[in-house]
Protein backbone atom coordinates (compact mmCIF):
# COMPACT_ATOMS: atom_id res chain seq x y z
CA UNK A 1 0.00 0.00 0.00
CA UNK A 2 1.78 3.45 -1.08
CA UNK A 3 1.93 5.68 1.65
CA UNK A 4 -0.37 8.56 0.95
CA UNK A 5 1.32 12.06 0.77
CA UNK A 6 0.10 15.41 -1.29
CA UNK A 7 1.45 14.98 -4.99
CA UNK A 8 0.08 18.76 -5.70
CA UNK A 9 -0.01 22.43 -4.44
CA UNK A 10 -2.62 24.48 -3.41
CA UNK A 11 -4.40 27.11 -4.48
CA UNK A 12 -1.96 29.89 -2.45
CA UNK A 13 0.92 27.87 -3.76
CA UNK A 14 -0.12 27.78 -7.07
CA UNK A 15 -0.60 31.99 -7.16
CA UNK A 16 2.79 32.49 -5.49
CA UNK A 17 4.29 30.05 -8.57
CA UNK A 18 2.61 32.10 -10.78
CA UNK A 19 4.04 35.22 -9.51
CA UNK A 20 7.50 33.54 -9.76
CA UNK A 21 7.11 32.47 -13.15
CA UNK A 22 9.51 34.85 -15.36
CA UNK A 23 7.94 34.06 -18.84
CA UNK A 24 10.54 32.36 -20.13
CA UNK A 25 8.65 30.10 -22.12
CA UNK A 26 10.69 27.16 -21.32
CA UNK A 27 8.32 24.81 -20.05
CA UNK A 28 6.21 25.31 -23.34
CA UNK A 29 9.17 24.52 -25.49
CA UNK A 30 9.37 21.17 -23.24
CA UNK A 31 5.51 20.22 -23.26
CA UNK A 32 4.92 17.43 -25.41
CA UNK A 33 1.07 17.84 -25.26
CA UNK A 34 0.76 21.33 -26.25
CA UNK A 35 -0.13 21.37 -30.01
CA UNK A 36 -0.90 25.01 -30.77
CA UNK A 37 0.76 28.21 -29.76
CA UNK A 38 -0.30 29.60 -26.65
CA UNK A 39 1.55 32.63 -24.48
CA UNK A 40 2.98 32.06 -21.01
CA UNK A 41 0.98 34.92 -20.31
CA UNK A 42 -2.21 34.29 -21.15
CA UNK A 43 -1.74 30.71 -19.88
CA UNK A 44 -0.57 32.00 -16.13
CA UNK A 45 -3.43 34.81 -16.34
CA UNK A 46 -5.87 32.19 -16.80
CA UNK A 47 -4.49 29.22 -14.35
CA UNK A 48 -5.82 30.68 -10.94
CA UNK A 49 -8.86 32.91 -12.11
CA UNK A 50 -11.26 34.14 -14.86
CA UNK A 51 -12.54 32.79 -17.69
CA UNK A 52 -10.75 30.02 -19.43
CA UNK A 53 -10.07 30.31 -23.55
CA UNK A 54 -10.69 27.34 -26.14
CA UNK A 55 -7.16 27.29 -26.48
CA UNK A 56 -5.90 27.06 -22.82
CA UNK A 57 -8.58 24.43 -21.90
CA UNK A 58 -7.74 22.60 -24.91
CA UNK A 59 -4.10 22.42 -23.71
CA UNK A 60 -5.10 21.83 -19.80
CA UNK A 61 -7.15 18.59 -21.28
CA UNK A 62 -4.06 17.42 -23.09
CA UNK A 63 -1.94 17.57 -20.54
CA UNK A 64 -1.03 14.17 -19.20
CA UNK A 65 1.13 14.99 -16.50
CA UNK A 66 4.59 13.48 -17.65
CA UNK A 67 6.24 16.56 -15.90
CA UNK A 68 8.63 17.40 -18.59
CA UNK A 69 8.06 21.03 -17.97
CA UNK A 70 9.58 21.04 -14.69
CA UNK A 71 13.15 20.20 -15.34
CA UNK A 72 13.75 23.08 -18.02
CA UNK A 73 12.29 25.75 -15.55
CA UNK A 74 14.83 28.27 -14.15
CA UNK A 75 13.51 29.40 -11.46
CA UNK A 76 12.20 25.42 -10.18
CA UNK A 77 8.54 26.13 -10.52
CA UNK A 78 6.01 23.27 -11.20
CA UNK A 79 4.52 24.00 -14.67
CA UNK A 80 2.38 20.58 -14.10
CA UNK A 81 0.92 21.65 -10.60
CA UNK A 82 -0.34 24.63 -12.35
CA UNK A 83 -1.96 23.15 -15.06
CA UNK A 84 -3.23 20.39 -12.60
CA UNK A 85 -5.01 23.24 -11.07
CA UNK A 86 -6.55 24.05 -14.11
CA UNK A 87 -7.91 21.24 -14.74
CA UNK A 88 -9.30 21.16 -11.28
CA UNK A 89 -11.08 23.82 -12.41
CA UNK A 90 -12.65 22.67 -15.70
CA UNK A 91 -13.64 20.02 -13.76
CA UNK A 92 -15.05 21.45 -11.18
CA UNK A 93 -16.98 23.75 -13.76
CA UNK A 94 -18.21 20.25 -15.30
CA UNK A 95 -19.83 19.28 -11.93
CA UNK A 96 -21.28 22.48 -11.32
CA UNK A 97 -23.30 22.13 -14.62
CA UNK A 98 -24.23 19.30 -13.47
CA UNK B 1 -16.39 8.41 -8.62
CA UNK B 2 -15.68 9.80 -5.51
CA UNK B 3 -17.18 13.13 -6.00
CA UNK B 4 -20.55 12.24 -6.64
CA UNK B 5 -21.28 10.61 -3.23
CA UNK B 6 -19.66 13.89 -1.72
CA UNK B 7 -21.51 16.65 -0.58
CA UNK B 8 -19.83 19.60 -2.44
CA UNK B 9 -18.92 22.96 -1.11
CA UNK B 10 -20.51 25.90 -2.32
CA UNK B 11 -17.74 27.57 -5.01
CA UNK B 12 -16.77 30.84 -4.65
CA UNK B 13 -17.32 34.02 -6.92
CA UNK B 14 -14.19 33.21 -8.71
CA UNK B 15 -14.97 29.70 -9.47
CA UNK B 16 -18.67 30.51 -11.05
CA UNK B 17 -17.27 33.80 -13.09
CA UNK B 18 -15.37 31.04 -15.49
CA UNK B 19 -18.45 29.64 -16.79
CA UNK B 20 -18.14 32.76 -19.14
CA UNK B 21 -15.01 30.93 -20.65
CA UNK B 22 -14.56 27.45 -21.93
CA UNK B 23 -15.43 24.76 -18.90
CA UNK B 24 -16.09 21.00 -18.27
CA UNK B 25 -13.52 17.93 -18.47
CA UNK B 26 -14.78 15.23 -21.00
CA UNK B 27 -14.11 11.63 -20.72
CA UNK B 28 -13.29 11.73 -24.30
CA UNK B 29 -11.94 14.33 -26.08
CA UNK B 30 -10.32 14.73 -29.46
CA UNK B 31 -7.65 18.16 -30.88
CA UNK B 32 -6.52 17.07 -34.50
CA UNK B 33 -4.24 19.84 -35.65
CA UNK B 34 -3.53 20.97 -39.41
CA UNK B 35 0.01 18.92 -38.92
CA UNK B 36 -1.57 16.12 -37.39
CA UNK B 37 -4.20 15.57 -40.08
CA UNK B 38 -1.39 15.77 -42.65
CA UNK B 39 0.70 13.25 -40.32
CA UNK B 40 -2.29 11.05 -40.99
CA UNK B 41 -3.28 11.53 -44.51
CA UNK B 42 0.51 11.06 -45.33
CA UNK B 43 0.70 8.22 -43.04
CA UNK B 44 -2.61 6.57 -44.99
CA UNK B 45 -1.26 6.90 -48.03
CA UNK B 46 2.09 5.41 -47.24
CA UNK B 47 0.40 2.24 -46.36
CA UNK B 48 -1.96 2.36 -48.91
CA UNK B 49 0.76 2.26 -51.46
CA UNK B 50 2.36 -0.37 -49.82
CA UNK B 51 -0.78 -2.81 -49.13
CA UNK B 52 -1.51 -2.05 -52.74
CA UNK B 53 1.80 -3.06 -53.99
CA UNK B 54 1.48 -6.33 -51.55
CA UNK B 55 -2.16 -7.43 -52.72
CA UNK B 56 -0.84 -7.07 -56.64
CA UNK B 57 1.94 -9.32 -55.77
CA UNK B 58 0.89 -11.78 -54.17
CA UNK B 59 -0.38 -13.47 -57.12
CA UNK B 60 0.06 -17.12 -57.97
CA UNK B 61 3.69 -18.11 -59.09
CA UNK B 62 5.31 -14.76 -57.73
CA UNK B 63 8.28 -15.20 -55.13
CA UNK B 64 6.51 -14.67 -51.92
CA UNK B 65 9.30 -15.40 -49.86
CA UNK B 66 10.75 -12.81 -47.34
CA UNK B 67 14.17 -12.96 -48.31
CA UNK B 68 12.65 -11.98 -52.14
CA UNK B 69 13.72 -8.59 -53.71
CA UNK B 70 10.25 -7.35 -52.80
CA UNK B 71 10.65 -8.41 -49.23
CA UNK B 72 13.60 -7.14 -48.71
CA UNK B 73 12.69 -3.79 -50.27
CA UNK B 74 9.88 -3.74 -47.51
CA UNK B 75 12.13 -4.59 -45.12
CA UNK B 76 14.36 -2.04 -45.71
CA UNK B 77 11.40 0.26 -45.53
CA UNK B 78 10.12 -0.81 -42.03
CA UNK B 79 13.59 0.00 -40.54
CA UNK B 80 14.19 3.12 -41.98
CA UNK B 81 10.64 4.23 -41.09
CA UNK B 82 11.22 2.07 -37.68
CA UNK B 83 14.58 3.85 -37.03
CA UNK B 84 12.95 7.88 -37.76
CA UNK B 85 10.16 6.91 -35.16
CA UNK B 86 12.86 5.90 -32.46
CA UNK B 87 15.48 8.74 -33.11
CA UNK B 88 12.96 11.57 -34.27
CA UNK B 89 11.61 12.15 -31.49
CA UNK B 90 14.19 11.35 -29.07
CA UNK B 91 16.35 13.84 -30.91
CA UNK B 92 13.62 16.51 -31.56
CA UNK B 93 13.30 15.90 -26.90
CA UNK B 94 17.05 16.86 -26.75
CA UNK B 95 17.10 19.64 -29.56
CA UNK B 96 17.66 23.16 -28.27
CA UNK B 97 16.01 24.59 -31.29
CA UNK B 98 12.48 23.98 -30.47
CA UNK B 99 8.94 26.50 -31.19
CA UNK B 100 5.93 25.66 -29.12
CA UNK B 101 3.78 22.93 -30.16
CA UNK B 102 6.69 21.24 -32.54
CA UNK B 103 7.19 18.52 -29.41
CA UNK B 104 3.56 17.86 -30.47
CA UNK B 105 3.69 17.66 -34.07
CA UNK B 106 7.27 15.23 -33.49
CA UNK B 107 5.21 13.03 -31.00
CA UNK B 108 2.36 12.34 -33.50
CA UNK B 109 5.07 11.83 -36.23
CA UNK B 110 6.53 9.15 -33.75
CA UNK B 111 3.02 7.35 -33.62
CA UNK B 112 2.66 7.36 -37.45
CA UNK B 113 6.20 6.58 -38.54
CA UNK B 114 5.98 3.40 -36.05
CA UNK B 115 2.80 2.43 -38.10
CA UNK B 116 4.03 2.41 -40.55
CA UNK B 117 7.16 0.41 -40.07
CA UNK B 118 4.93 -2.12 -38.36
CA UNK B 119 2.92 -2.32 -41.58
CA UNK B 120 6.09 -2.85 -43.79
CA UNK B 121 7.06 -5.61 -41.48
CA UNK B 122 4.39 -7.08 -41.81
CA UNK B 123 4.18 -6.71 -45.39
CA UNK B 124 8.07 -7.94 -45.11
CA UNK B 125 6.88 -11.27 -43.64
CA UNK B 126 4.56 -11.85 -47.28
CA UNK B 127 2.60 -14.36 -44.97
CA UNK B 128 5.16 -16.38 -43.63
CA UNK B 129 5.09 -16.29 -39.63
CA UNK B 130 6.45 -19.39 -38.97
CA UNK B 131 8.33 -19.74 -35.56
CA UNK B 132 11.73 -17.68 -36.65
CA UNK B 133 13.66 -14.66 -35.65
CA UNK B 134 12.16 -12.52 -37.84
CA UNK B 135 8.26 -13.42 -36.50
CA UNK B 136 9.54 -12.87 -33.36
CA UNK B 137 11.11 -9.26 -34.08
CA UNK B 138 7.63 -8.63 -35.63
CA UNK B 139 6.07 -9.98 -32.71
CA UNK B 140 8.27 -7.55 -30.56
CA UNK B 141 7.15 -4.48 -33.02
CA UNK B 142 3.39 -5.27 -32.40
CA UNK B 143 4.00 -5.18 -28.90
CA UNK B 144 5.91 -1.94 -28.89
CA UNK B 145 2.36 -0.73 -31.01
CA UNK B 146 0.52 -2.29 -28.70
CA UNK B 147 2.04 -0.06 -25.51
CA UNK B 148 2.56 3.24 -27.23
CA UNK B 149 -1.21 2.40 -27.90
CA UNK B 150 -2.29 2.02 -24.70
CA UNK B 151 0.27 4.53 -23.41
CA UNK B 152 -1.64 7.49 -24.86
CA UNK B 153 -4.96 6.11 -23.71
CA UNK B 154 -3.85 5.92 -20.32
CA UNK B 155 -2.45 9.51 -21.15
CA UNK B 156 -5.94 10.54 -21.60
CA UNK B 157 -7.97 8.33 -19.20
CA UNK B 158 -5.27 8.82 -15.82
CA UNK B 159 -5.01 12.47 -15.49
CA UNK B 160 -8.79 12.74 -15.51
CA UNK B 161 -8.83 10.51 -12.98
CA UNK B 162 -6.30 12.11 -10.66
CA UNK B 163 -8.28 14.96 -11.08
CA UNK B 164 -11.32 13.55 -9.68
CA UNK B 165 -9.07 12.53 -6.68
CA UNK B 166 -7.48 16.00 -6.10
CA UNK B 167 -10.62 17.01 -5.98
CA UNK B 168 -11.85 15.61 -2.95
CA UNK B 169 -8.40 16.51 -1.41
CA UNK B 170 -8.44 20.18 -2.10
CA UNK B 171 -11.15 22.35 -0.90
CA UNK B 172 -13.28 24.67 -3.15
CA UNK B 173 -11.21 27.54 -2.17
CA UNK B 174 -8.11 25.06 -3.52
CA UNK B 175 -6.87 24.76 0.70
CA UNK B 176 -5.76 21.43 1.74
CA UNK B 177 -8.93 19.73 3.04
CA UNK B 178 -6.99 17.62 5.56
CA UNK B 179 -5.56 20.36 7.04
CA UNK B 180 -8.84 22.20 7.58
CA UNK B 181 -9.80 18.25 8.72
CA UNK B 182 -7.30 18.51 11.49
CA UNK B 183 -7.88 22.11 12.87
CA UNK B 184 -11.96 20.86 13.09
CA UNK B 185 -11.00 17.83 14.97
CA UNK B 186 -8.78 19.77 16.82
CA UNK B 187 -11.31 21.76 17.99
CA UNK B 188 -13.62 18.90 18.70
CA UNK B 189 -10.97 17.62 20.99
CA UNK B 190 -10.62 20.77 22.88
CA UNK B 191 -14.00 21.31 23.53
CA UNK B 192 -14.44 17.83 24.44
CA UNK B 193 -11.71 18.01 27.14
CA UNK B 194 -13.21 21.26 28.21
CA UNK B 195 -16.49 19.92 28.87
CA UNK B 196 -15.18 16.81 30.73
CA UNK B 197 -13.54 17.36 34.30
CA UNK B 198 -10.24 15.33 34.77
CA UNK B 199 -10.90 11.87 36.65
CA UNK B 200 -9.07 11.76 39.79
CA UNK B 201 -7.62 7.84 39.83
CA UNK B 202 -6.31 5.26 42.15
CA UNK B 203 -2.99 5.81 40.38
CA UNK B 204 -3.16 9.26 41.67
CA UNK B 205 -3.56 9.14 44.62
CA UNK B 206 -1.19 6.50 44.76
CA UNK B 207 1.54 8.47 43.46
CA UNK B 208 0.91 11.41 46.46
CA UNK B 209 -1.98 13.52 44.91
CA UNK B 210 -4.73 14.97 46.81
CA UNK B 211 -7.36 12.58 48.03
CA UNK B 212 -10.84 12.82 47.36
CA UNK B 213 -13.18 12.33 50.42
CA UNK B 214 -15.83 10.08 48.03
CA UNK B 215 -13.20 7.57 47.27
CA UNK B 216 -12.21 4.83 49.92
CA UNK B 217 -8.49 4.43 50.71
CA UNK B 218 -7.14 1.86 48.25
CA UNK B 219 -6.36 -0.66 51.68
CA UNK B 220 -9.20 -0.12 52.97
CA UNK B 221 -11.16 -3.08 51.72
CA UNK B 222 -13.59 -5.09 54.16
CA UNK B 223 -12.67 -8.47 53.40
CA UNK B 224 -9.51 -10.78 54.79
CA UNK B 225 -7.00 -10.63 52.23
CA UNK B 226 -7.10 -14.98 51.97
CA UNK B 227 -10.94 -14.78 50.89
CA UNK B 228 -9.71 -14.67 46.87
CA UNK B 229 -8.73 -18.30 47.86
CA UNK B 230 -11.89 -19.51 48.88
CA UNK B 231 -12.68 -20.69 45.60
CA UNK B 232 -10.05 -21.48 42.32
CA UNK B 233 -12.93 -21.08 39.93
CA UNK B 234 -12.61 -18.69 37.37
CA UNK B 235 -13.67 -15.27 38.38
CA UNK B 236 -16.68 -13.40 35.66
CA UNK B 237 -13.78 -10.68 35.10
CA UNK B 238 -11.60 -13.61 34.02
CA UNK B 239 -13.84 -15.29 31.66
CA UNK B 240 -14.86 -11.63 29.80
CA UNK B 241 -11.09 -10.84 29.66
CA UNK B 242 -11.25 -11.07 25.69
CA UNK B 243 -14.51 -9.29 25.50
CA UNK B 244 -14.44 -5.55 23.54
CA UNK B 245 -14.97 -3.88 26.82
CA UNK B 246 -11.72 -5.39 28.30
CA UNK B 247 -9.62 -4.68 25.89
CA UNK B 248 -7.90 -1.78 27.19
CA UNK B 249 -4.63 -1.21 25.02
CA UNK B 250 -6.80 -1.65 21.54
CA UNK B 251 -5.11 -2.97 18.76
CA UNK B 252 -5.92 -2.06 15.13
CA UNK B 253 -9.20 -4.18 14.78
CA UNK B 254 -10.57 -2.58 18.18
CA UNK B 255 -13.16 0.14 18.46
CA UNK B 256 -11.17 1.87 20.56
CA UNK B 257 -8.65 2.25 17.81
CA UNK B 258 -10.74 4.25 16.09
CA UNK B 259 -10.85 8.75 17.62
CA UNK B 260 -14.65 9.04 16.60
CA UNK B 261 -15.88 6.14 18.67
CA UNK B 262 -14.34 8.02 21.72
CA UNK B 263 -15.48 10.96 20.04
CA UNK B 264 -18.92 10.80 18.59
CA UNK B 265 -18.63 14.43 16.90
CA UNK B 266 -15.69 13.38 15.10
CA UNK B 267 -17.26 10.84 13.45
CA UNK B 268 -17.99 13.12 10.13
CA UNK B 269 -14.34 15.17 9.70
CA UNK B 270 -12.69 11.56 10.55
CA UNK B 271 -14.75 9.78 7.50
CA UNK B 272 -13.51 12.50 5.27
CA UNK B 273 -10.10 12.47 6.50
CA UNK B 274 -10.20 8.70 5.92
CA UNK B 275 -11.64 8.79 2.41
CA UNK B 276 -9.26 12.09 1.45
CA UNK B 277 -6.92 9.94 2.22
CA UNK B 278 -7.47 6.99 0.14
CA UNK B 279 -8.40 9.73 -2.35
CA UNK B 280 -4.18 10.20 -2.42
CA UNK B 281 -3.44 7.16 -2.42
CA UNK B 282 -5.20 6.58 -5.29
CA UNK B 283 -3.63 9.46 -7.02
CA UNK B 284 -0.26 8.56 -5.85
CA UNK B 285 -0.82 5.17 -7.35
CA UNK B 286 -2.44 6.64 -11.00
CA UNK B 287 0.79 9.16 -11.54
CA UNK B 288 2.54 5.69 -10.61
CA UNK B 289 1.16 4.31 -13.51
CA UNK B 290 1.94 7.05 -15.90
CA UNK B 291 5.47 6.92 -14.97
CA UNK B 292 5.74 2.75 -15.15
CA UNK B 293 3.63 2.65 -18.55
CA UNK B 294 6.60 5.23 -20.28
CA UNK B 295 9.00 2.51 -18.55
CA UNK B 296 7.08 -0.46 -20.01
CA UNK B 297 7.22 1.13 -23.59
CA UNK B 298 11.09 1.65 -23.46
CA UNK B 299 11.94 -1.53 -22.46
CA UNK B 300 9.61 -2.73 -25.27
CA UNK B 301 11.35 -0.87 -27.79
CA UNK B 302 14.84 -1.83 -26.48
CA UNK B 303 13.60 -5.65 -26.38
CA UNK B 304 11.87 -5.03 -30.12
CA UNK B 305 15.54 -3.71 -31.32
CA UNK B 306 17.26 -6.44 -29.69
CA UNK B 307 15.16 -8.80 -31.59
CA UNK B 308 15.49 -7.16 -35.19
CA UNK B 309 19.07 -7.19 -34.46
CA UNK B 310 19.03 -10.64 -33.59
CA UNK B 311 17.19 -11.45 -36.99
CA UNK B 312 19.54 -9.16 -39.20
CA UNK B 313 22.14 -11.52 -37.62
CA UNK B 314 20.20 -14.93 -38.16
CA UNK B 315 19.46 -13.95 -41.52
CA UNK B 316 23.04 -12.64 -42.57
CA UNK B 317 24.68 -15.79 -41.54
CA UNK B 318 22.01 -17.57 -42.93
CA UNK B 319 21.76 -15.79 -46.50
CA UNK B 320 25.52 -13.96 -47.06
CA UNK B 321 27.34 -17.10 -47.71
CA UNK B 322 25.23 -18.18 -50.39
CA UNK B 323 25.53 -14.23 -52.07
CA UNK B 324 28.92 -13.73 -51.34
CA UNK B 325 30.08 -16.92 -53.06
Amino acid sequence: MLKATLLHKTAPQIAQEIHACIGCNECLLACPALAEPITIDILNRETVVGSISPAVARFARSCYQCGACVAPCPVGLHRDAMMMWLKLRLWRSDQEED
Amino acid sequence: MLTSDRPRQAAPAALSREKEGESGYPRLFFYPTGAWALAFIITLLVIGGGAAFYVWYNRPGADTFPGSTVGLIYAVIATIFFILAAAGYALRRRSRKRAVGQLNASLNWHIFLAIIALAFAFFHALGHFAAISGTYALIGLIALALSGIVGRWLDRVLPRMITAEVDAVLTAQGDDRGETLSQELRAIVTEHSLAVPPRQSADHHAAGGTRSPALPAPNALNVPWDLAYISLEPTQQELDRDAPHYRFIPDRKSDLSRVDVLLPPAEKPMAEMRRMQRAMSREQRYRWLIRLWRSVHITLAIVAVGLIIYHLIFVGVLFLPGLIH
